[in-house]
């Protein structure tokens, strides 16, 4: 589902190169955890995948599903199920959270030919994801991610994820500022989302969210490139003896 | 926010600088010979029927006017006005006056269809308004559709109908146009005309004071809540003609009133000039809300032609208690140049202001407000929000001053811009002035751009740069949208996407 | 028949103008420096600056100005030791600089009147805007002053201090200071003295790149003295200035201060306090202009009123259009302690560029009713609970400069001012 080869990348401001040569295939189905310390180039990594501009791709190739998505805005990247998790989720002062929520899916819906939602509908749609979240349906009347707490963010970002159906959800450092049983309620969302044609792509720095949502795959991120993948076992390994010892096989 | 959508839908129907309501009517028309003299206004006078002591203060207004200058202190530019090369009086031949309306010339009711506002006068039926009205259910999309507000049509110089003046009437409330209001209730035009904007008050008031041509007068007697919305439409359709409307509002004590007020102008590439006084008085207990939707034609996409607005609007919370809110939306006009006011004289008096102000194209606005406290524990509140985008400048200008006497004067104001391209510019000049030790003032800047984060936000769960971009800005005014009439909020909104349309990417 | 006359001269411009024809002779300067004062005289004969002018709204110095003092001779300032102890002192006594000057490493200091007769102090003349009042008034009348040069790379472990004294007259003098790359100091500028006087002073500043400048003006003039004075500074690439303003004296004052950032990456800090006691009018303007991209500024006012003391604040802000990633931040907050005091204060942003953070806020206010009970209750009496809670707010602003002798000299001014007036 997807394909990075080779991808090298930039910050615009400065040109300092973060992404260096990384290649990456998730397949579909597939739950890819992305590690490694800070500095690595995890989160430039989710941001250049949602297409962000402050970066810039000088080699190399993202490929979605057998299509470049280099040229693509990032709403375009988004409407064609592409999700990202931020590990900040931006405050919108004066959009409230539910027009917010249907402006979007009506636009993932216009994408793929369909007709706006009529609105009990997409209140049955918001009632039922927010239930399953254990959020409050008030905290929806209130401006986009303005005054919610770190954890009340993340919530929202996976009630977003579930509303939208994404196709490959990129989590950005989900279980950053979250209390047990915040993980825990995040994490059962993100695993009713696993199916066999939808991908994900976890980043993290820590193994601790990796015992809830158990990956496929665990790819170790150090310098812009991958420098080991293996399996779930390779997380443990991490835990309990830190990236030294990974960093100093590879290098 | 239900209009967002349709926001954009319009925006990308329309072509770059299509002025809506920019359409011209032939309509023949009575006017004054061009220019300005003591003659002119006999014949302005004259055709009012105006008796001799109004004829009397125009005179003595217009002879003041001639000793006066210009303003020079706005950020505001423009050629010099020639003021004897404009028409001070047109109205239309078949409907000279206000009438019923079933004698309204039709054409003239043709115009105020096209322009949304249909002048009829709709059954009230009690209990089939909308009532569990879930918020993201569209409402009808036009505050006159809707057929609960009574309207007085203003057609360059002249009120050609007022509706439901009749049902106004059995609550005891005068709607009637100014002209009527001047023959009809000369003693509540005396006691109150020029009583909160003297006629020696600034050069563009002294001028209206002389020239006024019509405009709305609405009273709510003593303990009378108005049962509707009141609303005035100002079309200006000739060319060359300068329309000089005069509003009185009076609120006696414990009244209430709700007052719109709706413009808009052809295209031309002449600039016309729209100079307004607007006074409103609230006595013990009364409580006025008056809003204005401002879309006079702006000009084109190189700055030829528009409106020049030059407005004198001030509110004089006369009595204990009594509380004034001025609400505006200004979208249109070349030169906007207005500051509605609120002077707190009585004790426990309140003024509001809340405003929006969108500029595009060459557009200049100096806007903002003075909330004068006089008064024992006056309070005032005050919400600014500047759009600035393509080549305009768009200033807020505000004082607030604790009197001597003002124990325990409260202000709190609040001005945010945004700016939407780096050709505009955004200003902001407030003036706080605090006489008294107990007085407490707050006020808040801010100048900023959409944030890049909060627009890869929007866009990255979908929604395209120009919807991303109409999302936030809806966003940022919604504090002052909220305090519009419901239909007139979801009007607004769209007029505030159509004003932006073209200024992103 | 013309009826467009002039309006009448007042007695004080009257007075200036007739004290610079008998002055004239006494007047150092070349050509040029005489062609500057001929062009600021007019400047004066054309009338002192009303409310109409937007900059003079709060202070018509036209009406505030109602007599001017001869300029007197016989007047005797003398040097008082600097609020930093081991300093390097530049005195100017009644208008004159001295001779007998400190040496400090990597500095150079000229005597002004020098540089009006060699004419290279012309430059330095002309005014800013079309309003410069200030500056008129001074290019027509200085006669002495200081330039001080500080060397690429000098970093100075004392401060150096300029003192302007008076004992009554006239009195108009200019301190220059250049301070070159990579350079590093603190500059205290005192102004002070006895008397019924007319002082206007100019400072100006030019930071070279990378130079790191504190910059102290300490004005406490008595209450019979008028005070006009202009502060005016160029900020290199990388330069970074923290100008800290204290205004406790004198009848009337307008403490002009006029910055530009001209070098990418300059960073401008204003820190001020204005004591005010009695019937002083005090004026702060502030003109601020980001001129080049990614420069900051952040101001912090914080003002005491009490008695009949009328206070200003007016700082603008003006972001040019190619100023873009701009950071300016300003904030001015009153305390109105008297009925009879006023404070006015109006923060504009001026902003054609996009990229910008902007923001201002402003407050007027009595004490927090909740702060004083809180401190009854713990047994404190009012008097000295509001004196603490007043202290503690300008105080705030001061210990954020983090030179402990600085704060601590800073301080102690500000104790004796409360001993004074608490």
């Amino acid at each position: 589902m997807l394909e990075i080869k080779n991808l090298h990348a930039r910050i615009v401001d400065d040109g300092t190169e973060i992404i260096r040569g990384l290649n990456l295939t998730v397949k579909a189905g597939e739950v890819a955890a992305i590690m490694g310390p800070n500095g690595s180039g995890k989160s430039t990594l989710s941001y250049i995948l949602a297409g962000r501009e402050d970066y810039e791709v000088t080699e190399g190739d993202i490929l979605y599903n057998g299509q470049s998505i280099l040229e693509m805005d990032p709403a375009e990247r988004a409407t064609s199920g592409i999700f990202l998790a931020f590990q900040y989720p931006m405050e919108i002062p004066g959009v409230a959270t539910m027009e917010f929520l249907k402006v979007a899916m009506n636009e993932q819906r216009k994408a793929r030919g369909e007709e706006p939602l009529k609105i009990p509908e997409f209140l049955k749609r918001v009632k039922d994801a927010a239930a399953s979240l254990n959020m409050d349906m008030a905290m929806l009347k209130r401006p986009l991610n303005v005054g919610f707490s770190g954890g009340e963010k993340k919530r929202a970002e996976i009630l977003q994820m579930k509303l939208l159906e994404p196709n490959l959800c990129v989590l950005d450092e989900t279980d950053s500022g979250l209390d047990i049983d915040a993980l825990k309620i995040v994490s059962d969302g993100v695993n009713a989302l696993r199916s066999p044609d939808r991908a994900i792509v976890i980043i993290t720095h820590y193994q601790r969210l990796l015992q809830h949502i158990e990956p496929d795959t665990v790819h170790v991120l150090y310098r812009g490139q991958v420098i080991k993948s293996g399996d779930k076992s390779l997380a443990l390994d991490l835990e309990a003896n830190g990236y030294a010892g990974v960093i100093g096989q590879a290098a | 926010m239900p209009a967002v959508q349709d926001t954009i839908d319009r925006v990308r129907k329309i072509d770059v600088d299509q002025y809506k309501y920019g359409f011209q009517t032939e309509i023949a028309m009575d006017k004054a010979p061009k220019g300005l003299s003591e003659d002119i206004i006999r014949f302005i006078s004259a055709k009012k029927d105006e008796p001799s002591w109004m004829l009397e203060w125009r005179l003595e207004a217009y002879r003041r006017w001639v000793t006066l200058d210009e303003p020079k202190w706005a950020r505001v530019h423009y050629p010099k006005i020639d003021f004897q090369d404009l028409y001070y009086y047109a109205a239309p031949k078949s409907t000279p006056g206000p009438t019923s309306l079933s004698d309204v010339d039709p054409e003239l009711l043709r115009v105020y269809e096209k322009l949304g506002i249909p002048l009829k006068e709709q059954e009230i039926l009690a209990g089939v308004q909308k009532t569990d009205a879930s918020e993201l259910e569209e409402p009808s999309d036009n505050v006159y559709k809707s057929g609960r507000v009574a309207v007085d049509a203003v057609f360059d110089s002249v009120s050609v109908v007022t509706t439901f003046k009749k049902e106004l009437a059995q609550a005891g409330v005068i709607f009637c146009s100014i002209s009527e209001a001047i023959r009809e209730h000369p003693e509540l035009v005396k006691k109150y005309l020029g009583s909160v904007v003297p006629t020696s008050d600034n050069f563009y008031a002294t001028l209206n004071s002389a020239v006024f041509t019509d405009g709305s007068f609405v009273f709510v007697p003593k303990g009378v809540r108005c049962p509707m919305e009141l609303s005035t439409y100002f079309r200006m359709n000739e060319k060359n003609t300068g329309q000089f409307e005069r509003t009185l509002i009076i609120a006696e004590e414990g009244a209430y009133v709700s007052y719109l007020e709706g413009c808009t102008a052809p295209q031309r590439d002449e600039n016309q000039l729209h100079a307004a006084v607007v006074e409103l008085i609230a006595l013990d207990d009364a409580e006025i809300k008056y809003s204005t939707v401002q879309n006079w034609y702006p000009g084109d996409a190189e700055g030829k032609g528009g409106i020049y607005n030059f407005v004198t609007k001030r509110g004089d919370c006369r009595g204990h208690r009594s509380k004034i809110s001025w609400t505006q939306v200004e979208t249109g006009s070349a030169i906007t140049w207005k500051y509605p006011s609120c002077i707190l004289r009585g004790d426990d008096s309140s003024g509001e202001f809340y405003s929006i102000a969108v500029s595009n194209g060459y557009q200049q606005v100096d806007s903002g407000t003075k909330m004068i406290h006089l008064g024992k524990n006056t309070s005032s509140r005050i919400i600014s929000k500047g759009i600035a985008a393509g080549l305009s400048q768009n200033t807020y200008r505000g004082q607030v001053s604790a009197h001597r006497k003002a124990t325990n004067a409260r202000n709190f104001t609040n001005c945010d811009s945004l700016l939407i391209g780096d050709q505009c510019g955004a200003h902001t000049v407030p003036y706080m002035e605090a006489k008294n030790a107990t007085a407490k003032f707050e006020h808040e800047a801010t100048t900023s751009k959409i944030s890049e984060d909060q627009k890869f936000y929007v866009m990255q769960r979908g929604i395209p740069e120009e919807e991303a971009i109409a999302l936030i800005v809806n966003g940022f005014v919604k504090d002052v949208i909220q305090q519009l009439p419901m239909e007139f909020a979801v009007e607004a909104q769209k007029l505030i996407g159509i004003s932006l349309e073209g200024s992103v990417g | 028949m013309n009826i467009h006359t002039t309006p009448q001269r007042t007695p004080a411009e009257t007075a200036l103008i007739d004290a610079f024809s008998d002055r004239l002779s006494l007047l150092p300067g070349d050509g040029t420096v005489m062609l500057k004062r001929d062009d600021a005289i007019e400047a004066i004969k054309s009338g002192l600056p009303t409310r109409r002018i937007e900059s003079w709204h709060y202070t018509d110095l036209r009406r505030l100005l109602a007599s001017v003092p001869d300029f007197d001779p016989a007047a005797a300032a003398k040097a008082i030791a600097p609020i930093v102890e081991g300093s390097a002192v530049l005195p100017v006594l009644n208008g004159v600089s001295s001779t007998k000057l400190p040496t400090v490493d990597g500095v150079a200091v000229q005597r002004l009147s020098e540089k009006l007769t060699d004419g290279s102090a012309a430059p330095g003349l002309d005014p800013y805007g079309t309003d410069d009042a200030i500056g008129a008034l001074n290019t027509a009348f200085v006669a002495d002053g200081y330039f001080v040069d500080i060397s690429d790379g000098t970093e100075l472990d004392k401060p150096i201090e300029l003192q302007n004294l008076q004992a009554g007259g006239q009195t108009h003098v200019r301190l220059g200071v250049r301070v070159g790359a990579g350079a590093k100091a603190v500059i205290v500028e005192r102004q002070a003295g006895e008397g019924a006087a007319l002082v206007s002073s100019v400072s100006q500043l030019l930071l070279g790149e990378g130079a790191d400048v504190t910059w102290l003006i300490v004005q406490e003039q008595p209450d019979t003295a008028t005070h006009l004075a202009q502060f005016k500074a160029h900020l290199g690439k990388n330069a970074k200035l923290t100008l800290f303003v204290m205004n406790a004296g004198g009848k009337l004052v307008r403490q002009e201060i006029v910055v530009k950032t001209t070098g990418e990456g300059a960073d401008f800090t204003l820190r001020g306090i204005n004591l005010l006691a009695g019937d002083t009018h005090t004026d702060v303007t502030m003109v601020l202009d980001h001129a080049v991209p990614h420069t900051a500024s952040t101001e912090v006012i914080r003002n005491v009123v009490t008695g009949k003391a009328r206070g200003i604040f007016q700082g603008r802000i003006n972001v040019h259009q190619y100023a873009q990633k701009t950071n300016a931040k300003m904030a001015c907050n009153t305390l109105l302690l008297s009925d009879d005091g006023e404070f006015s204060t109006k923060p504009e942003l001026e902003i054609f560029a996009d990229d910008v953070v902007c923001g201002h806020g402003a407050t007027v206010t009595e004490i927090d009713h909740s702060h004083l009970f809180y401190l009854m209750a713990r047994g404190i009496d009012e008097k000295t609970a509001r004196g603490l809670l007043v202290k503690a707010f300008v105080a705030e602003v001061i210990e954020e400069l983090d030179d402990e002798a600085i704060v601590e000299a800073l301080e102690a001014r500000l104790d004796g001012w409360f001993v004074a007036h608490g």
